[in-house]
């Protein structure tokens, strides 16, 4: 187990090596020049040229690159060409407010989305089935954006219940820091739930018809043994799949989500970052969310080999 | 985004094996194994009556697109006029959806901007086609190195979420919307090429491509002319879906301002230009939220439809049940 | 099941139930002030956005200030006085001015300031301001003298500018991490993205000032999220409300709209030297199928009025006489055609992604200049594609400029032939223009610059540059509970007088 977890590792560190050279290639083909948008539009030439040598944008490209690597490798993510600032302690920030965002509406997702799921599986075919399946269906058929101003739209300016600005530090009081993760959490869960509940769905109904819950019910356990204990525990097995692959498009939302509620998260940064040509910035901050985001797999990997010993070590399926 | 198909990330060796057809809206598994043998299924079957779901999705894709084609022609006022005593206006018999901030008429902005979603999703998912079908095949049928080097390839591009990847191509551009199409195709090559793939993994071992081997035939004519129509049917399902998650990822990236450019009437544009007035005027910006539902509805119900009809194994595991 | 149902329930309901608890009160004398861009710089002299200035004028002073009324005051500067041929000047210091670290203001801290912002190395953009600087010596530690290289009436209305702020001398190299200046309030802390704390500055030259306790400066984005935190009661300063927002407001019983008239101007840039705007008759022809009435409606939501050139309506030298006439599109057919457009052309106009007003009205623009056959494709650009690409070589553009503390700094840069403005914007060239502009510089009467920018006026109007839509109000929006805040013309906040109601 251990080995397989260092070969992962490794596979990963490739991943990102790779990642790092193809966001470096694509943005250094930006037509336009950070030095401009720092001095101005209307900047003298020459002041240009001055900045641009100041900040090191006249070498060659993998010359830039390898330099940028190599501080990477030492922990020193750079500077910000935009804020004269370090990125490091920029992003993290960033991320840990993502983080919580990105946690909060993970947990939620895959308690209500299982929970929802596994509801939908024993009423079957039942109204509060089709109910599930259409309220959560719609969820995903909506680009996230027009959801985030329905939320605004309903729960700020129509109901008055939630601020529709999205981020109090911890500082200013505990209640008004999760006041203001309510909307975009919301979103998020609501633009999410439905790809967990309907696998939820569909394997417990699948688990719920096979041989071996036959079995367990005619031994006369009680119904709810059944279902918690034997039935789900098995059904569960996809979902776990889906809940990793779920991260990652749970990342892709904050993009859209933190931009439209003004939370400064990681998404807020790599919008402004792109606006703006902040290569270091933008560079830095895909790199991060590649690595997370791989963490992440490696994690459900691990979760899952967990939960089924079977398939533990079985790398021939492919 | 909503990218919403379980594709397997890196390593996913554990866990794809498990990712059995589960069924969900939009998954599609890695391996459909009855790839051939549905397309075979599919001709020695008796033809069976549309389920009322591939008809339901037929009817509302149907109605859309064909009011998208003819938007030209039916929209009641211009698209693009700006009035500015119009401005505005609540929904009424004028103006149906009624009007936008320059006095538009929104119902016929909606109809000019259908096209451009059509178009988005369709232009797109053909280039993620054009491209990722190739890769599938020569990675399913090569295998060895081949397959490993182009699989790590989509590994990498998969790394990272689709959003994020489609905004670094298009940061590095001015903006317009035939760059979002190419950028929304690049980064929907991997998933097509790891269908492809698959496909052609348990076409590959079929006794009918071990008897076009014996008979000598190379391997571009085997991968085009055996193994492509075969694998036709599981693409096809999984097309439509990814012209879904087209349109989607799409207006997100106009909504973001890297697609369209104003005055298009671009359904995630236009949702970005109402934000400002979503609370005295929210009909600008819900019209388009609902008709882009309206049609990812209509495709998946398609998609679902298809998948009921080329695989009857899959049958147990749709939404029905 | 069912108690997992429960318990999400109850989990959704306390959450929704938070909503309903009020804001906690910060330490009482907090103003909170939302704008719209982070800042990019805390260095005075590179500053360039709206939303910096507002730093800047909290935490530094000039050597002259402009007050709401346009007039210039002396700030760090006690008294000015010139040669009278208007190429030396002299200023004397105010004594006992302390800066934020304790040090007392010296004429050493003027002179490093303006030598750094002269300096190409600096690469300020307030340094083509300064170019008749020809020396600037410190005579002894309250006075400093300049001598310019050309005579300049209005030397001393420059220095109430932005960029111009007086540094520390001996912080100049920390300036962009930890500034400090002589302002009503200190730096404290900068989050970028999210924050900006400033303090009380309790040594504040001007007694009485500040009120406040402490400043605090948030960056949001979204303008509905501005306006929801305004209402909330979260922000207590919106500063540049959106102009659709003022509508909104009227009615709020919590919320005032305080809004100034500027002479802070959008308009449609020109490239004077390509074709086709290098024809005179092409650019008259366009700016015949404008209707610039409409366009502060559509643009601006009526927040403003239309205007011949930077000079705004409210001033005295408003050239009352040339009319700003509704749309003409037969004769700007028939001057197409003159100039050997009989079928109009097509064009492409780029505008700045960021700034929703200025797309809406390229926007229309687009629409009106259809009517004459002109048509336009309109491009949106990002603020740093702009700078590379667009400005100074463009057809046409949008673009849109703050209030100047002069109408020679709002005039002669941009229209005059050697104008370090007019060279990236719309290369425009008049003798005409020049020789007035030249003028102006040179006299101190004021009827004679009276008449001098009048004509001025008219000249653009018919040689039509660009066409300048029209001065945009400063709006600003401002809860009940803040006292004595008016918005002043120059888009700064001016916040020493203000106080919190409790």
């Amino acid at each position: 187990m251990a080995l397989y977890i260092l070969r992962r590792l490794l596979s990963v560190a490739l991943v990102l090596v790779a990642v790092s050279i193809l966001v470096f290639a694509v943005t250094s083909i930006l037509p336009a020049n950070v030095a401009y948008l720092i001095l101005g539009q209307f900047a003298d030439p020459a002041q240009v040229k001055i900045l641009e040598a100041k900040l090191g944008l006249n070498d060659p490209i993998w010359q830039q690159y390898l330099r940028w690597a190599w501080a990477v490798v030492q922990g020193n993510l750079g500077e910000s060409m935009l804020m004269n600032r370090p990125i490091a302690p920029l992003l993290f920030e960033a991320i840990s407010r993502s983080l919580v965002l990105a946690s909060v509406s993970f947990v939620l997702i895959a308690v209500i989305g299982i929970g929802l799921g596994v509801a939908a599986a024993l009423r079957h075919g039942r109204p509060l089935d089709h109910g599930v399946s259409v309220g959560t269906y719609l969820g995903i058929a909506v680009p996230e954006f027009f959801w985030a101003i329905v939320v605004i739209l309903v729960f700020a300016s129509w109901l008055g219940w939630l601020p529709s600005s999205g981020y109090e530090p911890l500082a200013t009081g505990f209640w008004i820091w999760l006041q203001h993760l309510v909307a975009p959490t919301i979103t998020l869960v609501f633009a999410h739930l439905a790809h967990v509940s309907r696998l939820t769905r569909s394997s417990m109904i699948e688990v719920l018809q096979s041989p071996y819950v036959t079995a367990a019910r005619a031994k006369g356990l009680p119904e709810r043994i059944v279902v918690m204990r034997h039935a789900l525990r098995n059904a569960l097995l996809p979902t776990i799949t889906v809940l990793a692959l779920d991260f990652g498009r749970l990342m892709g939302g904050i993009v859209v989500i933190e931009t439209v509620f003004a939370y400064p998260g990681l998404g807020r940064l790599i919008v402004f970052s792109i606006q703006n040509r902040d290569l270091p910035t933008l560079q830095a901050s895909i790199l991060v969310v590649a690595a997370i985001y791989a963490i992440a797999n490696l994690l459900a990997d691990l979760a899952y080999a967990w939960l089924n010993p079977r398939i533990r070590y079985d790398r021939s399926i492919a | 985004m909503t990218d919403r198909s379980p594709e397997p990330g890196q390593g996913n060796a554990l866990r794809s094996a498990a990712v059995a057809s589960p069924g969900a809206v939009g998954s599609v598994p890695d391996a459909p194994a009855p790839g051939a043998t549905a397309s075979a299924a599919f001709e020695r079957a008796p033809r069976k009556p549309m389920s009322a779901q591939l008809k339901a999705g037929l009817l509302i894709t149907g109605v859309i697109v064909l009011l998208g084609l003819l938007a030209p022609w039916i929209s009641p006022h211009p698209w693009d006029t700006i009035s500015i005593k119009t401005r505005f206006l609540p929904p009424s018999t004028t103006y149906w959806l009624g009007t936008d901030d320059y006095g538009r008429d929104v119902f016929s902005r909606l109809l000019m901007g259908t096209r451009l979603s059509l178009a988005m999703g369709i232009s797109a998912t053909l280039i993620s086609l054009a491209i990722g079908v190739p890769i599938g095949l020569a990675a399913g049928y090569f295998r060895g190195r081949t397959d490993e080097l182009l699989m790590r390839g989509a590994d990498v591009l998969m790394a990272v979420p689709p959003i994020m990847l489609g905004l670094l191509v298009l940061a590095v551009t001015p903006p317009a919307i035939w760059k979002t199409a190419v950028a929304v195709g690049l980064v929907y090559v991997p998933p097509i090429a790891r269908v492809t793939r698959s496909v052609t993994l348990s076409l590959a071992t079929e006794d009918f491509i071990q008897a076009a081997r014996a008979r000598a035939e190379g391997p571009a004519w085997i991968l085009f002319r055996e193994i492509l129509p075969n694998a036709w049917p599981a693409l096809i399902v999984e097309a439509s879906l990814r012209v879904t998650y087209a349109i989607l990822l799409g207006s997100a990236l106009s909504f973001l301002g890297l697609g369209a450019q104003p005055p298009s009437s671009d359904w995630g544009l236009m949702i970005a230009e109402a934000r400002a007035f979503i609370d005295t005027a929210p009909w600008i910006a819900l019209s388009p939220g609902i008709a882009m539902c309206l049609l990812v509805v209509g495709i998946n119900l398609i998609g679902d439809g298809a998948r009921e009809r080329l695989d009857p194994r899959l049958k147990t595991r749709t939404a029905k049940g | 099941m069912k108690r997992l149902m429960a318990a999400i329930g109850l989990s959704l309901g306390l959450g929704l139930g938070l909503a309903t608890i009020p804001q906690s009160a910060s330490a009482q004398g907090t103003l909170r002030v939302a704008v719209g861009t982070t800042l990019n710089q805390l260095d005075p002299a590179l500053t360039t956005l709206g939303d910096e200035y507002v730093y800047v004028h909290l935490v530094f002073n000039g050597l002259s200030r402009i007050d709401h009324d346009l007039n210039v005051h002396p700030d760090l500067a006690e008294s000015w006085s010139a040669s009278s041929d208007l190429m030396t000047w002299t200023f004397k210091l105010r004594k006992g001015v302390k800066f934020h670290h304790g040090r007392e203001l010296d004429s050493g801290d003027v002179v490093a300031t303006v030598r750094r912002i002269l300096d190409p190395a600096t690469g300020s953009r307030a340094r083509s301001n300064l170019t008749m600087i020809k020396d600037v010596e410190a005579v002894d530690p309250l006075t400093v003298r300049f001598t310019l290289s050309l005579p300049y009436a209005g030397f001393a209305d420059i220095f109430g500018d932005r960029q111009m702020r007086i540094l520390a001398r001996d912080r100049l190299d920390t300036v962009s991490r930890q500034p400090v200046g002589t302002g009503p309030f200190m730096f404290k802390s900068w989050a970028p993205g999210d924050r900006m704390e400033l303090v009380k500055n309790p040594d504040y030259f001007e007694n009485g000032q500040p009120k406040l306790d402490a400043v605090t400066i948030r960056i949001i984005p979204e303008s509905a999220a501005r306006l929801a935190a305004l209402d909330s009661g979260a922000i207590h300063i919106v500063w540049n409300l959106a102009y659709e927002a003022v509508e909104k407001l009227k009615t709020s019983k919590s919320v005032r709209v305080d809004s100034v008239p500027t002479a802070t101007w959008d308009g449609l840039i020109l490239h004077n030297g390509r074709p086709p705007f290098n024809d005179v008759r092409v650019r008259r022809a366009l700016a015949m199928t404008i209707d610039k009435t409409a366009l502060v409606e559509l643009a601006i939501f009526g927040q403003g009025s239309p205007t011949l050139s930077p000079i705004p309506r409210s001033h005295p030298y408003f050239n009352k006489s040339v009319p700003i006439k509704g749309p003409d599109i037969a004769g700007a057919k028939k001057l197409l055609a003159e100039a050997g457009f009989p079928n109009g052309f097509d064009i492409t106009m780029q505008v700045p992604q960021e700034r929703e007003q200025r797309v809406r009205l390229g926007v229309a623009i687009r629409d009106m200049a259809r009517a004459a056959g002109i048509r336009i494709s309109v491009e949106r650009v990002p603020f740093a594609s702009y700078a590379a690409n667009v400005a100074g070589k463009a057809q046409m553009y949008i673009d849109g400029y703050f209030a100047r503390p002069t109408l020679d700094t709002a005039l002669y840069p941009f229209f005059h032939s050697e104008g370090s403005w007019n060279k990236q914007l719309w290369l425009y060239s008049d003798k005409r223009a020049d020789d007035l502009l030249e003028r102006a510089r040179k006299t101190n009467d004021d009827a004679q610059r009276k008449a001098l920018f009048t004509e001025v006026q008219a000249v653009l109007a018919d040689t039509v540059p660009g066409i300048i839509a029209y001065n945009a109000a400063h709006v600003n929006g401002v809860r009940n509970e803040v006292r004595d805040f008016k918005s002043t013309p120059m888009q700064w906040l001016e916040l020493k007088n203000v106080s919190l109601a409790r």
